[in-house]
């Protein structure tokens, strides 16, 4: 056993209001920079939806993620030697328009104008040629379906897709994303200059600005699309966690900020040993094969092994009251997205509940099973659909988790108007503890509570520069012009 | 008089600066060590341009390199005709591309609306002169691979030992002198500008586990 610590999300997708304040907390203390116009770390899309950078679900494009091939996991792009021979041009990287083209607008021109008949206007201008711009995508066109003709129809996860022309049972929900920090990084893997590293201490992963040459290999191989170009420095940057705020047990900025509190920040603690063999497994088990990846905090064995590894008690005590490990291994009801990437995402989504689809004759057909979901899928938000984003398949686990929340609900509202919920509970296998656990957990948790966060130790802090440390750990400042001289 | 400063203060000026900014550059701002690649806000163009020109000139210099390092075994290997012939013909080949390619990125640069700074077209435009006079020379100068390790090689070697010897050269053809020149202006260039990048082809990570940890608690 090989017992290694990581910072880990929850996102409870039933309470994500797409309020995108995540993304401006984010992109105000992180990407609002020269280069970075164009880049959200955290963003959040309507599903079903074309998402951000356009359809980057598609890997027959854009060739993220591994793959099984033998017995081994590999890189889907490029192995070493293509990796050599492709170094001149990038064949798979999206280009800016299919990210979007960022733009300002000339509100000079609103007070500098002179007097005329006409109200002044203040024109787009691009962000990156200073010239004048037609503007026609940007980084949420599809938001709440918008042109879902063209957008939510063509969603690779959507496999019914009459759904969206079909104004009675159309459906969405949103989804938030960042880089989830994964255990098998692609980035990682796909750097040729060894620029992109996973901290040992908490997972995180960054790109060392001073080593990276702008070979973009990682844009490529991460499925997710999580490492960005800065045309502006010439080198790759990503999500860092916000490893300030993480270092000084403070939440990340956008999990501090959401509005709808659907965040949760833990520590988990995992077997390094096991991960290879967990991802080569057949697409329908990789969730529940991460799960096993997961360690139990409270087990003699593992807190013995995690000491001889130098994790500090005060990460074990956390990992303890980790929220991400009571979600996602505990309870089963945090899934990660796309497991069938295999970079085995440390970010998890709790699935949304949605309403039953509108056919009369169901409507008034209440008996006692009625509001537990089964496999005839009466949900507005097809199973197959969180699925294919979920569960790489599964959809009798996705189907279990639904459960869980549905009953959890069932039971809380007895509760509430002093009914009984009769033996909801136990078809879920909780028991009324668990219960209000959860409930407890998904309404009123406080900030302590949803995010445990410890703060780094001594030992783990450089006594390094502190600018030098800053390119070191992910952000860098160009001073000259670019390209030298 | 022009000869000395063409073959050998050029030269030595040259190397000079490479040898003194390159590693001053990498120690004290590595945050400015990039290809400073465009192919995000332009990849059609690039695409005809970057391959023909690095596969060219990459392969071309590393001829170049080999010549100088085994001259008597490269001697060897061409008093066979038919050797010399088809390797004269793939570094013609080679050549052409890296004209093309150079051409295509030269002229991408000034229709393309890429932000393109006096740099970029100083750079550009001296690789794709290198490549005119270099072809030029394949064309009309036959069997440059020949004459190269007799005359450009033995001057090198005297120019690393101190002992410059510009009697290889001088007589050589004004297009020769110009590639010399061409090549100085290049490499003189070349710690100030992006084309340090030439210097870190990435090799390593081909023994490397995929996985790259780093712990602050063991230093790295
Ligand atoms: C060691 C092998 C080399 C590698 C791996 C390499 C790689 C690259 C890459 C990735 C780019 C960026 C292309 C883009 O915009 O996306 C580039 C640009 C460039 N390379 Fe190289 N290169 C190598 C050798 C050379 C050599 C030997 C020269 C010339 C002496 C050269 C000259 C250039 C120039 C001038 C550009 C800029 C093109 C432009 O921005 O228009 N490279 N190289
Ligand atoms: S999400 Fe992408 S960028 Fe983030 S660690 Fe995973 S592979 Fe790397
Ligand atoms: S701030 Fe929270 S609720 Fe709002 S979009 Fe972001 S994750 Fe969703």
């Amino acid at each position: 056993m090989d017992v290694r610590a990581q910072l880990a999300m929850v996102f409870n997708l039933d309470k994500c209001l797409g309020c995108h304040t995540c993304s401006i907390a984010c992109k105000n203390i992180w990407t609002d920079r020269k280069g970075a116009e164009y880049m959200w770390w955290n963003n959040v899309e309507t599903k079903p939806g074309a998402g951000y950078p356009k359809f980057w679900e598609d890997q027959r494009k854009y060739r993220g993620g591994w793959v099984v091939k033998g017995d081994k996991i590999k890189l889907k792009a490029f192995g070493k030697l293509s990796t050599l021979l492709n170094i001149f041009f990038q064949p798979y990287m999206p280009k800016l328009d299919d990210y979007y083209h960022p733009w300002t607008y000339e509100y000079a021109k609103l007070y500098e104008g002179i007097e005329e008949e006409d109200q002044p206007v203040a024109e787009p201008i691009s962000l990156i040629t200073g010239k004048k711009m037609e503007i026609n995508f940007g980084p949420n066109w599809d938001d709440d379906l918008g042109g879902s003709r063209l957008y939510a129809e063509r969603d690779v996860n959507l496999e019914e897709r009459e759904i969206i022309r079909d104004f009675g049972n159309i459906f969405m929900f949103y989804i938030p994303r960042i880089c989830n920090h994964c255990l098998n990084p692609a980035c990682v893997a796909a750097c040729p200059q060894r620029a992109i590293y996973k901290r040992g201490e908490d997972g995180i992963v960054l790109v060392d600005q001073n080593t990276c040459r702008g070979w973009r290999f990682c844009i490529t191989a991460c499925p997710y699309k999580k490492v960005y170009y800065n045309w502006n420095t010439g080198k790759s940057e990503k999500c860092i966690f916000c490893y300030p705020r993480t270092e000084t047990a403070q939440a990340n900025a956008c999990a501090h900020s959401c509005v709808g509190r659907i965040r949760y920040v833990g520590v988990i603690l995992y077997d390094a040993e096991k991960v290879e063999q967990a991802l080569k497994v057949k697409d329908e088990e990789l969730v529940n094969a991460q799960r096993e990846v997961i360690l139990n905090p409270r087990d003699e064995d593992v807190v013995k092994s995690a000491r001889k590894n130098g994790i500090p008690d005060s990460w074990i005590e956390y990992a303890v009251r980790s929220p991400v490990y009571t979600l996602v291994k505990e309870y089963a009801l945090a899934f990660p997205l796309h497991p069938e990437y295999r970079t085995m995402p440390m970010t998890f989504y709790i699935p949304p509940l949605s309403p039953l689809i509108a056919i009369q004759s169901m409507l008034y057909d209440v008996d006692d099973d009625y509001l537990i979901i089964n496999k005839f899928n009466k949900l507005r938000v097809p199973i197959r659909y969180l699925a294919s984003l979920f569960s790489a398949g599964n959809e009798e686990i996705i189907v279990e988790a639904l459960n869980k929340l549905m009953a959890l609900r069932i039971y809380m509202r007895a509760k509430n108007i002093g009914e009984n919920s009769g033996d909801v509970l136990k078809k879920v296998s909780l028991n009324e503890k668990d219960a209000e656990k959860l409930y407890r957990l998904f309404t009123l948790a406080s900030y302590d509570e949803r995010f445990a966060i410890p703060s780094a130790h001594r030992e783990y802090l450089e006594e390094r520069d502190a600018e030098e440390r800053k390119g070191w750990r992910g952000i860098g400042v160009i001073r000259g012009l670019r390209g030298g001289i | 008089m022009l000869d000395e400063l063409i073959f050998i203060a050029l030269p030595y000026f040259a190397i000079a600066l490479a040898v003194v900014v390159t590693p001053y550059r990498y120690i004290s701002n590595r945050l400015e060590w990039s290809t400073f690649s465009t192919q995000f806000i332009e990849r059609k163009t690039l695409f005809w341009g970057s391959i023909p020109w690095h596969y060219g000139v990459v392969i071309l210099l590393i001829g170049h390199l080999i010549g100088f390092l085994f001259p008597s075994t490269i001697q060897a290997i061409l008093s066979n005709l038919s050797m010399l012939l088809t390797l004269e013909s793939i570094a013609l080949t080679l050549g052409l591309l890296a004209l093309i390619g150079s051409f295509i990125l030269l002229m991408r640069r000034a229709l393309s609306n890429l932000e393109s700074s006096i740099v970029d077209y100083i750079l550009l435009f001296l690789i794709f002169f290198q490549a005119v006079t270099g072809v030029y020379i394949a064309v009309f100068n036959r069997w440059g691979m020949e004459w190269y390790l007799h005359t450009a090689v033995p001057w090198f070697y005297s120019l690393l030992t101190f002992s410059p010897n510009i009697s290889y050269v001088s007589a050589l053809p004004l297009v020769f002198k110009l590639h010399v020149i061409g090549a100085f202006l290049i490499l003189a260039f070349l710690p100030f500008t992006k084309l340090v990048h030439v210097l870190f082809l990435p090799i390593g990570f081909v023994k490397d586990p995929p996985i790259l940890y780093r712990w602050v608690k063991r230093g790295d």
